[in-house]
């Protein structure tokens, strides 16, 4: 083993790191900390950004966006989006006075089919115009419109046309014509009019059309170009397709959003700044005053919404076909606020019993510095948790609202009124139901999201737990 | 220290989710687990009749559903189509209609109608459901409680055309000064106000059905309230009525002619006015008919390769006007201009998109007859052209004359059906964009709106009128100024003429002129905005043959049906 050898070195003192007591970060503030939580919150970051994306498509997009969500394109009804917008131009439309023959050949033998079915012009979005031979012995004929072929089973679809005169071989179809393909049938009828088993079937492609004016008047052609029939143009964009009246969803939504949001954030703001104030006065003070004031939002509690909404209605004397939206407002906030202040009130009390209040109360603080210190930034988590629940709730209220015709008047359309309107056309159109619905469940989700990051940065007891 | 916080936040986030995820599986299997139970325990106590198919040819039953439940079946006081379509089928008149929509003899044997009253002759082999015959007695009582006062019968009105039947519901005269008589058993006398062209379509209408007096005495005002409280005496009779859930015809063995009737048992367990629930009962086979489509229910209609079939309603809608002096609508050129720039072909074929309905032209709808043929084709409806310049020249003249300055705001009544709300936001934006009017659309149960019609508490309405007999006279007479239907209270002294002359004169010629020049008159005073014509498809089991859809009477009519072999 090696000796130890201890030089001068080894006895001199260590040097005291006074570092170490030295505050490394800057000071934070209450916000600036919350702030900083939220940050490493990744939903409620994402949540946040939707919701900021949210106002600005509310607000900003009609800018950009300039379609009127009351303009109804009948061309392009319940169209959903990037449906096929070629178009061909071509002559206004024209009425048909149809095909008459002159007789009708007599026959003993059974009535059969027409031999032929043919078309007059080219199958448009304008009218299909059909004609036959006529079919002898027949007192008349029905057409048929089908989207599948009638073979096998002789399925032959919408009763479209019924012709009561053997003589009239022709029939204009102007029903809810799209761009697609069609199978028409003709049977014809005997004397009982009743009709015969036979039936002949003509496969037609419709194609899209636009008139000239039309054409010049949406602006599908250059401002300088002079449409020409025979031109293929784009009938107008619908990025999010049209809803059963040819309206222009995106716009719609636009629009309904505007509505939704105003109340969902207007309404919940209102009521929980009055349940802060009447809930901590209550608490604060305590005693009779509190008992009385509690009572008070019992008895509010038990008011009827509905029933307010519609006294409401009249004493703001809305007539039939007016909006409903600032009654709805007044109502939500009259009668919502009793939930926020029973829990504030809860809060303020458990809060004033705490031992750091009468710790602050012996080193002289205020009482308007133990509320604005101590009681309020207590109370956030309860109520942002409270305003969390209440944007979607107020949503849907004024949703249902809306569908009962308390809320808004057609044609100013809401999410909630939009979705009861796509319920109706669910199956077939989709994309009428799909676009408010998603959008209502984003911006509850996100409001949820953001609640609860926001209630984790704010509340003062997590902080402690670090 | 910040990792260390957010790696715990993380790590407890990680299994929040987790837990959440299992939480959320659990709950979605239980509630799988419990619908299933119920669904079985509901299985072991439902009625039998759920487990039926829509046609059971062994028995000849069919199953169907119905809109609503029957108010009630007292034929004096019933108004509803429901009712009037049950009673079709347990009752018969003096007359009834048969498969091919023609009237054919009832409870009256044969018949003779003179200008000034009419004899009936009387089976005698037509019995009530207990086997007493049905006499003209019976019809006497029947005819004398509906238009009696104290009945309060919304259709009393259809009697007054037998003698003092006018004076008699107002109160001025006794109910047996009623001009009919029983002459004997077997015969009975009618004395007309005043010379009637269209007395034999009436017979055959619920109101004139027969009802024994000591029969309806003996049930102490419950008469047609339930299953016992009826007496039958037409094809069928009613064995089973529970309120609000199932209703189930039986053929009758009294019935004169029950070798005619085919099916056994018509049986309707469904309620429902829903009509994807009831497209989705015919997809499982349970009923044998859908009567009430919409246009969304259309394409699954034809993916399935159904059957659909077509009939007109007979009814006639269109936008009716307020006249009284203090609305806006009571200026013509206001009306004019609304008239030039609506197009009814738009409105059917865009809008309310369903198959069978056409465009309205006229308040008389195209399957009136005239005197040879169709009174719309001898007397064709004054063309009107769409334009645009004119209109807005008629508007500039209303708002001079109104003294308005901007364009005004008016009120568009309708009720609080999804087409109507689509109909209503279409007229919307048409009066918006074409002439600038701000029309404001009241949204109304249908009750409210009918109240709101009755109290003139409107500018504009979706309106529909249907027939309650096969003559232009139930159109005509609705314009008539002293009509209570008359909502709109349209007063024009040639048009009351007109109605009256219509409704006394016995010569085919002279009353489809009549009619004529009223259809002309509501035109030129644009009294109304026709809209369309009212068609409605239906689907029916392929099995089931020989149902009558009808504009007029009980509709629909299965006492023809039967059930084909294949």
């Amino acid at each position: 083993m090696k000796d130890l050898v201890l030089i001068a070195k080894d006895f001199a003192p260590i040097a005291v790191e006074r570092e170490a007591q030295s505050i490394t970060r800057p000071s934070l503030s209450y916000w600036q900390d919350a702030w900083l939580r939220l940050k490493t919150n990744r939903r409620a970051l994402i949540s946040l950004f939707i919701v900021v994306g949210l106002l600005v498509f509310t607000i900003a997009g009609p800018w950009v966006w300039t379609i009127d969500p009351a303009a109804q394109d009948l061309d392009q009804l319940s169209s959903p989006p990037g449906a096929n917008r070629r178009a061909i131009i071509v002559t206004p439309y024209l009425p048909w006075s149809g095909i008459t023959a002159d007789s009708v050949p007599i026959s003993g033998q059974t009535i059969g089919a027409t031999a032929e079915i043919r078309l007059a012009q080219p199958a448009t979005t304008q009218a299909v115009r059909l004609e036959w031979d006529p079919v002898p012995g027949a007192t008349g004929y029905r057409v048929y419109r089908n989207l599948y072929s009638p073979a096998p089973d002789g399925a032959l679809g919408l009763p479209i046309g019924e012709i009561y005169d053997a003589r009239r071989i022709s029939y204009e179809d102007l029903l809810d014509l799209r761009p697609t393909r069609f199978w028409y049938s003709i049977v014809a009828t005997d004397e009982l009019g009743q009709e015969v088993a036979e039936y002949t079937t003509l496969v037609v492609n419709v194609i899209r059309v636009v008139t000239v004016d039309e054409a010049i008047s949406d602006g599908l052609v250059g401002p300088n170009v002079v449409p020409k029939l025979g031109d293929e143009v784009f009938v107008k964009l619908h990025p999010l397709g049209t809803d059963y009246l040819g309206r222009d969803m995106l716009a719609r939504l636009m629009y309904g959003a505007r509505v939704s949001l105003f109340i969902g954030i207007i309404a919940p703001l209102f009521f929980v700044l009055i349940g802060i104030l009447y809930g901590s006065a209550a608490g604060f003070i305590g005693g009779r005053v509190d008992q009385f004031l509690m009572r008070f939002a019992d008895f509010v509690v038990a008011l009827p919404f509905l029933l307010f909404m519609i006294l409401f209605k009249i004493a703001f004397g809305i007539g039939p076909g007016e909006s409903g939206i600032l009654p709805m407002l007044v109502a939500l906030i009259v009668l919502s606020w009793p939930a926020t202040a029973r829990l504030v009130r809860g809060q303020i009390l458990q809060i004033r019993e705490e031992a750091y209040i009468a710790a602050s109360q012996l080193l002289g603080a205020k009482t308007y510095y133990l509320i604005l210190r101590h009681m309020i930034p207590n109370t956030l988590g309860v109520i942002l948790v409270t305003i969390t629940f209440a944007v979607p709730t107020v949503i849907f209220v004024e949703a249902f609202l809306s569908f009962i015709g308390m809320g808004v008047a057609p044609p100013t359309p809401s999410w909630g009124s939009m979705c009861n309107e796509g319920i109706q056309t669910m199956l077939n159109h989709p994309h009428e139901l799909i676009f408010p619905a998603l959008l209502i469940s984003i911006t509850v989700l996100a409001f949820n999201l953001l609640g609860d990051g926001l209630r984790d940065a704010l509340d003062a007891r997590m902080r402690s737990r670090e | 220290m910040n990792n260390l916080k957010s790696g715990t936040s993380d790590a407890l986030t990680r299994t929040a989710s987790t837990q959440l995820i299992w939480l959320g599986l659990a709950a979605t299997i239980g509630f799988a687990m419990l619908m299933g139970l119920l669904y079985w325990v509901s299985s072991l106590t439902g009625s039998h009749t759920t487990t039926l198919n829509a046609i059971d040819a062994e028995s000849g039953t069919v199953t169907l559903l119905l809109r609503t439940e029957p108010p009630q079946l007292d034929s004096t006081r019933a108004t509803d189509s429901v009712s009037i379509s049950v009673l079709g089928h347990v009752m018969e008149g003096l007359l009834r209609f048969d498969e091919n929509n023609q009237l054919a003899p009832g409870v009256a044997e044969r018949w003779e109608i003179r200008e000034d009253g009419a004899t009936f002759w009387l089976r005698p082999d037509a019995r009530w459901s207990d086997g007493v015959p049905v006499t003209a007695h019976d019809f006497v009582f029947a005819w004398r409680t509906a238009i009696s006062p104290a009945t309060a019968s919304e259709y009393a009105f259809i009697l007054y055309p037998v003698k003092n039947g006018e004076s008699i519901n107002s109160g001025n005269l006794p109910v047996e000064a009623l001009g009919v008589r029983a002459v004997n058993n077997q015969t009975l006398e009618v004395e007309f106000e005043q010379p009637l062209a269209y007395f034999e379509e009436l017979v055959a209408f619920s109101t004139y059905h027969p009802i024994r007096e000591d029969f309806y005495h003996s049930r102490e005002g419950r008469y047609g309230a339930d299953v016992d409280d009826l007496l039958y005496n037409g094809p069928f009779e009613m064995t089973l009525w529970v309120h609000g859930a199932h209703v189930r015809l039986e053929k009758n063995p009294d019935y004169w002619g029950r070798e005619r009737i085919r099916l056994n048992v018509i049986d309707m367990p469904y309620f429902t006015t829903d009509a994807t629930s009831a497209l989705n009962l015919f997809k499982d086979g349970k009923v044998a008919v859908v009567d009430y489509l919409g246009a969304e229910q259309l394409n699954e209609v034809l993916q399935q390769r159904w059957q659909l079939k077509r009939f007109g309603d007979g009814s006639v809608w269109f936008l009716a006007f307020n006249f009284s002096p203090d609305r806006i609508t009571s200026n013509w050129h206001l009306r004019k201009a609304l008239q030039l720039v609506t197009d009814p072909s738009e409105l059917v074929n865009r809008v309310i998109k369903l198959p069978g309905n056409l465009p309205g032209e006229s308040l008389f709808p195209v399957w009136l007859q005239g005197v040879n043929t169709f009174f719309r084709q001898e007397h064709p409806v004054p063309k009107i052209e769409l334009n645009l310049e004119a209109a807005r020249e008629h508007l500039e003249i209303a708002m001079e004359e109104l003294g308005l300055d901007n364009p005004p705001s008016i009120a568009l009544l309708v009720d609080d059906s999804p087409g109507a709300a689509k109909q209503a936001e279409y007229f919307q934006n048409l009066y918006g964009s074409q002439l600038g009017l701000d029309i404001r659309i009241d949204r109304q149960i249908f009750k409210q709106r009918l109240a709101k019609m009755q109290n003139q508490d409107f500018d504009l309405a979706v309106y529909g009128w249907g027939p309650d007999f096969a003559d232009p006279l139930t159109f005509g007479e609705l314009f008539a100024s002293w009509n209570p239907n008359n909502n709109g209270r349209f007063n024009n002294t040639e048009y009351d003429e007109s109605v009256r002359l219509a409704q006394s004169s016995l010569n085919p010629q002279t009353r489809m002129e009549a009619f004529a020049r009223q259809q002309e008159i509501l035109i030129e005073e644009v009294a109304l905005i026709p809209n369309y014509e009212r068609g409605r498809v239906y689907i029916t089991d392929r099995r089931l043959q020989g149902v009558v859809r009808r504009a007029v009477g009980p509709d629909p009519d299965y006492t023809n049906a039967f059930i084909s072999s294949d």
